[in-house]
This record gives structure tokens, sequence and C-alpha cells, in this order.
């Protein structure tokens, strides 16, 4: 078909990586705009001027912040307190906020704001896993056991990775090497970070997570700790795993850094820093994460570097019960029939789940607000989060599909492809 | 630049464009009429394809700092996807009035003239690249993307072996050379190429697309012998019974179709057949099309053993079916492209 050909379209000015990256990120609209942030800062440098301040409240208003539009008009009413306008703005906030659904209404601070009436409830609504710094080299506490269902990845770990640090002398007879890292990839969210920190868990080793701030702390030079001191603070604290977190930032295909010399170097500095950790013997377990480990420079997955990748799938059946669970535990919830929602729920992620639980308790709240008391969660509730949501993994897996299609020569995806034929139609 | 800056440009390269986005309004909220942050912002926003969201930032660094070229390239290009071509081609040319030695800035307005179809001028603004920044396989990138938008084959072909040259790892111009090669009436060599390709960038998502495009054009040109071959047959003799000359026919034709086939696949590399395979399994009436045509020559081979030409009849039907087919699959595309 002659049309199809020559309505091919070139591929775009666009820097590739940027096209690339771009279907796999979920970019969150943030409703914010330089005159607001002006004017908000002009608020703050001029805090009794109430024609100002009503002004910045319409415009958050007009952007669905209604909190932030509410605290705004109260301020600007305890300046003047008669002030008509004021008084409308208000009326109007506050109806806007008891309508059952307003259309973009910031439940993270609203579900803040009622922490104080309801304990502690609704207090740890956030995503458990916090920013890492490089301070916190931390001791986890979970383990393997901690990580529901994906028994594959788990037996995978057991043999290629846990086995063998734990029996070094019988990996040794059979020539099995320590050295090297292993690298974790798969879709966005389906809980690589946490079976990292689980896997440390499980040796009973030092935690040390090194992520894409930290990268860039080291491209901008704005830190003195660079990745020989992270190596280096790794075996100190030894036993210890060290965890990269979103390698394809950190090791960069060299050649797609073309214009970045720092970005280079970290990648260069990274190989040398790999070769010269001496297996076991350190006590310094490598393992990393990344979504892309196509864009990871080759050079780091030869042997004694990441040689080995485990690919993390969305969370199955029994992982997507545990994450429910897990997510569900602190809310006010009325026997809810979790089976029903994991069987509803198939290719989400963890992180699509967790999501799912986040909607679910802004209608209860919403329900509770309207209704001036508690009522806690339903499996209806839930059911109609997960029909709002849809799974954030597909733009990665028609990526994949491609991947397995060109880079899969050497069989380093054969998982993945496995995984994509039998499911056709992500 | 500040650090703030740079964080949001490194993080940019790398695609995050959301955590790009958030490090630059943390920072803006902090100083709203940095310039160089509001230039960032609206980069990453160009990146992530929100124009009218970039534009808004961009209008702001103008304001902020009129005098930088910077925003001017930017807004061209945000102003220029948003199709707004006339307003794109003046914020263009402040750029490059305001650094008239500047790559990017020549770079940003030779897109800009492209876009809004004034290849012409494109053209010459893309040769001032060259000469700017001549070991920037960025620039002669540009060049042969615009050579080849104007029909200019040769001056196409020649910049895009100057950017492999350069770059060698450079999918994308590997990609476009392939197109052209496609456009040019080499589809074997297209494929070759568009392997290539996607071996340098798996994760490049065009490259499927173009291989379904060169698998149609093939199969377009398998078509078009077999009419031709079955012409031949229906007119080298007639009759419903067995016959020699029936059987001589088909069995030339099979040997004609072989040759042919095999001086379309010798060339391509090894990797070319999971990708077929993959692009095959994103387009079900090509796949049917193969399908068919594979029934065509096994037709053939009936015939070829029992010399009964009747059966001829069988391949006019399924050409024709494919024919109507192909047609059909046309037009919905195209419409479903415009709409
Ligand atoms: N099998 C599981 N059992 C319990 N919780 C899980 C499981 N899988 C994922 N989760 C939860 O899902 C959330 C997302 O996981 P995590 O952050 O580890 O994903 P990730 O693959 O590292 O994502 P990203 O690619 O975005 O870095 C975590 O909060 C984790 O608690
Ligand atoms: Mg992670």
């Amino acid at each position: 078909m002659l049309s199809a050909r020559t309505n091919v379209s070139k591929v775009e000015c666009v820097p590739l990586k940027l096209a690339e990256s771009h279907r796999i990120g979920i970019l969150d609209p943030m409703p914010d705009d330089a005159l607001l942030t002006s004017l908000l800062s002009a608020v703050e440098a001029a805090p009794g001027d109430v024609p100002l301040r009503l002004h910045v409240a319409e415009l958050l208003a007009d952007r669905g912040r209604l909190p932030e539009a509410l605290a705004h008009c109260t301020q600007a009413i305890t300046h003047d307190a008669a002030n008509p306008a004021a008084l409308a703005l208000l009326h109007r906030l506050t109806s806007a906020i008891s309508t059952p659904e307003p259309p973009v209404f910031d439940w993270t601070s609203a579900e803040e704001q009622v922490a104080d009436i309801e304990p502690p409830e609704f207090a740890h609504v956030e995503d458990p896993a916090p920013a890492p710094t490089i301070e916190d080299i931390e001791r986890p506490t979970v383990t393997l056991a901690d990580v529901g269902g994906m028994e594959q990845v788990k037996e995978r770990l057991e043999l290629a990775f846990l086995g063998p640090m734990r029996n070094p002398q019988l990996a040794k007879a059979f020539g099995k090497t320590l050295a090297g890292g292993l690298l974790l990839y798969g879709p966005p969210g389906c809980g690589k970070t946490f079976l990292a920190r689980a896997v440390a868990g499980e040796l009973g080793a030092r935690f040390y997570n090194v992520g894409i701030s930290d990268v860039l702390d080291m491209y901008v030079g704005a830190s003195e700790r660079n990745l020989s001191q992270i190596f280096d603070a790794a075996r100190r604290n030894a036993p210890c795993v060290l965890f990269l977190d979103e390698i394809d930032a950190l090791g960069q295909k060299r050649s797609h850094l073309a214009h970045s010399t720092s970005m280079r170097n970290v990648v260069n500095q990274l190989l040398s820093e790999m070769d010269s950790l001496g297996g076991a013997g350190d006590g310094v377990f490598v393992l990393g994460a990344t979504n892309h480990p196509w864009d990871v420079d080759n050079a780091l997955r030869r042997p004694g570097r990441f040689d080995r990748m485990l690919l993390v799938l969305p969370p199955d059946a029994a992982a997507r019960a545990s994450i429910l669970r897990y997510h569900l535990r602190d809310r006010p919830v009325a026997q809810i029939d979790v089976d029903k929602i994991v069987r509803a729920t198939e290719h989400f992620s963890g992180a699509d789940l967790a999501h799912v639980c986040t909607t679910a308790a802004e209608r209860g709240l919403a329900a509770s607000m309207r209704a001036g008391q508690l009522r806690p969660l339903t499996t209806a509730d839930l059911e109609a989060a997960v029909r709002e949501i849809r799974p954030s993994t597909g733009p990665w897996f028609s990526t994949a599909r491609t991947v397995t299609a060109f880079g899969n020569a050497d069989g380093s995806y054969d998982d993945l492809a496995a995984y994509l034929r039998k499911n056709k139609k992500l | 630049m500040s650090t703030a800056a740079q964080r949001v440009e490194y993080l940019r390269e790398l695609g995050r464009f959301d955590d790009a986005e958030r490090e630059a309004r943390t920072a803006l909220a902090a100083e709203p009429q940095d310039a160089t942050l509001l230039v960032a912002l609206a980069a990453v926003l160009l990146g992530a394809g929100r124009h009218a969201e970039g534009l808004a930032a961009a209008d702001a660094a103008t304001a902020a700092a009129p005098q930088d070229e910077r925003v001017h390239r930017l807004r061209g290009l945000l102003l220029s996807y948003m199709g707004r071509h006339h307003e794109a081609v003046q914020a263009g040319y402040t750029a490059v009035s305001l650094a008239p030695e500047e790559p990017y800035a020549a770079t940003g307005y030779a897109r800009v003239l492209q876009r809004a179809g004034r290849l012409t001028d494109a053209m010459t603004v893309a040769h001032r690249l060259v000469a700017l920044a001549p070991n920037s396989a960025a620039s002669h990138f540009l060049l042969a993307d615009v050579a080849s938008d104007l029909g200019d084959r040769r001056t196409a072909r020649a910049s895009y072996a100057e950017v492999l040259r350069l770059d060698p790892q450079h999918a994308a111009a590997r990609h476009d050379l392939a197109v052209l090669d496609a456009r040019s009436h080499r589809p074997a060599r297209a494929l070759a190429g568009l392997v290539d390709a996607g071996t340098m960038d798996p994760s490049m998502p065009q490259v499927l697309q173009t291989v379904t495009a060169v698998l149609w054009q093939l199969s377009w040109r398998l078509r078009m012998w077999l009419a031709v071959a079955t012409v031949i047959a229906v007119f080298s003799g007639s009759g419903t019974e067995p016959s020699w000359s029936a059987r001589i026919t088909a069995a030339a034709i099979l040997l004609a179709s072989a040759a042919l086939a095999w001086l379309t696949v010798r060339d391509l590399p090894a990797g070319t057949r999971p990708v077929v395979r993959a692009a095959l399994r994103t387009d079900g009436p090509l796949r049917f099309t193969w399908i068919a045509t594979g029934v065509c020559l096994a037709v053939y081979a009936v015939v070829a053993v029992t010399g009964l030409r009747v059966l001829v009849v069988i391949v006019w039907l399924a050409l024709a079916l494919l024919g109507w087919l192909t047609l059909g699959v046309r037009i919905v595309r195209s419409a479903r492209r415009r709409g």
C-alpha cells in the first residue's frame, strides 16, 4: 500500500530520547503558571493587601486549588472582616468544596486538613516510598516475605543472588562468581525498589539507596559526593546492598550523551567502580533497577558488571491482594471484597493500585464530608476507582514489544518476549 | 546557569519531563522571573508535547529577558507546533537576528521555516547551520531532513551519510535514510536500514511503523508481479484439461518468483525475521495480504503438478480481492489520520 509508505512521517526533530521517554512518562498536569507564581510571591511580600490576596484566591479557585484559595480567602477576611468580595468568595469556595465531585480538588491537602478531626486514619496516605538520599544507609526491616506473590521473581532472586551470597563457599565450588550486579527491570511502579529493599532485609545487610537526585547532584557538581565515595561508603558499611536506582540515568548510553561531558564522565566512573568491586569479599552487593534497560550503556552489561537481568512484571493476583491490603490498612474500610478488586486490576502496577486506593479514599472522604460523619470505604468505592484508572504500564509494554523485536539478538530479553507472547493484547 | 536550571536541563536530557517540570516549578516559586529557568521549563514542556503551557512559560521569559535568543527560539518552536506558523517564523527570525552565530538559533529557525512549508528558505538556513557547526551531526541531520522534504534526494543522502559518519549510532538518521530508500523504490534496502536503526535504538517506536509500510510496499510489488504472471498464464494456452504447457508456465512463474524473492532477501541482515514478525503482528490486513499471496503461490504449485490451468482463476480472484482490501484499508487509514 503506497500511501502508508509515503505518509510515513520522518522521525521528528525533537531529540529522540525525549520523544521516547515522553511516551513512557506519566505527566501529571500541574495547574500552575508563571503569573500565579509571581502573584503568590507578591502576596507573600505584601500580606496585608486584601484585593491582591482575593485576586490570588480567585485564580487558585479557577485552577481547582480550592484549599489554597480558601486559605487566602480566610487570610483576607482576617484583615478586612467586612469585605463583601471576600465574603462572597468564601461562600463560593465553601459550597464548591462541599459539592459532591468538584472538578479538581486537592485531596492530599484536604486529607491533611481532616487529619486532626479523624485521628490517624488518613495520616499515612502518602506513597510509602520515601525520597532517597545518600545519608539514609538504612537497615531495612522488610524481607521477601513482605513481598506479596511474585513467586517466580523471588525464586530467581534466591537462585541467582541470595543463595550464592549466603553460601559463598558452595558457590565458589561450583565456580560461580559473586562479582557483578543484578539488574532489575520492568514497567514503572511494579516493585523494583521495594524488592531491592527486601533483598537487603533478607541478607540482614544495610541498604544504600542511590537515586536520581544523587545522580543529578553529581552532574551539577552540587555535592562533594561522587561515585567513588559512594562505593567507599558502601564498603565501610559492609555487608551492604548498594542499590543504584534508575540506573538508566546513571549509566545512560554514552552515545546518547554526545553533548554532556559530565554525564559521560559519570558513566565511565561507574564502569570503573563496578570493576573495582571484588565480589563477596567486599561485602558489597550491587543491585540496579531501571525501567529502560535498553538505554543503559552496553558496557555496563558486560560480565562482572550488571551481567544478569531480572524482569519484574506487574504484580500477579497474590501481589495485588497484598498491595491493596497494605494501602487500605490505615483507612476506614467496611468489608471489602479484595478478591473482586484483584480480578478487576490485571496489568495494574503497584503504583496504579496505590492510586486506586487513594481515589477510592477521595470518594469516601467526599461522602463523609457530605454526610458530616465518617463513612467507611466500600467495595463499590474501589470498583468505581478501578473504572476511572487505566493501568499505566501500557506504553511501557508497547516499547517493550519493539525492543524484543530489534534488541533481543543475545537473548537477554527472552523473559520479556515470552511474557509478551503470552499477553498478546498488551 | 543556576544549579536548579542545570538540574532541569539534565532531567530533560534524560527524558524525565515530569521530574524536570517539578524541579523547574519549585525553583520558579522562589524566583518567578528567572529567564533561564523559564526557558528551561518551556523546553521541558516542548519535549513533553504540552505546547500551550510551554508557550506561557516562554512568554513569561520574553518579558524577563527580551534580548535572550533562546527565548525567541523556543517561542518559535512552540508556536510552530501549535500551527501558528506566521508568528513562529517571526520569533525564529528574532532569534537568529539576536544571535547570528549561534547554531541552535539557526536550527530553531530552520525547523520553524520547514514546518511552515517554506522549504527553500529552510534549506538556506540549514546550509548556514552546516557552515556554523560543520562537525555536528545535528547540523547535517537537519540539512538532510529539509533536503529530503524538498525532494533533493542527492543532498539528503549525502547529508545522512555525513551524519552517520560523525555519529555512527544516530538511529534517526539511519531510519530516515531508510525512508528515503523506500521512497526510491528500494524496499529491501530500506528494510535492512530499518533493522539497523532499530538495533541502534530499539525503543524508537517509529521504526516498526516504517517496517510495516515497507512490507506493504513489498507485498504490492509481489502482487503486481503475480498479476502479470497470471495474465501470461491465462494467455499461454486454454482448455480445462491437464496440459504440459500449463505445467511449464506455472513452474516458470514459480521459479521466477523464487528468483525475485532471493534477490530481495539475500542482503537482509540476520535480525530481520523477528522484526518482520513483530511488524506483521501489529497489522492485521497486512498479515492477511501476505497469507493470501502465499496461497496464490501455492495455487501455482498445484497447477505445476496437476497441469490444471483453470485453477489460475483462484489467483485472479484472490488478487482482485486483495486489491479491494488494500484500497479499503488505505481509505480508512488516511481518513483516520486526518480525523
Ligand atoms: N509484590 C508486592 N508486594 C507488596 N507491595 C508491592 C509489591 N509490588 C509493589 N508493591 C508496592 O508498589 C509500590 C511501587 O513499587 P516500587 O516503588 O518499588 O516500584 P518501582 O518498580 O521501583 O517503580 P519505579 O519504576 O517508578 O521506580 C511500592 O509502594 C510497593 O510497596
Ligand atoms: Mg523505583
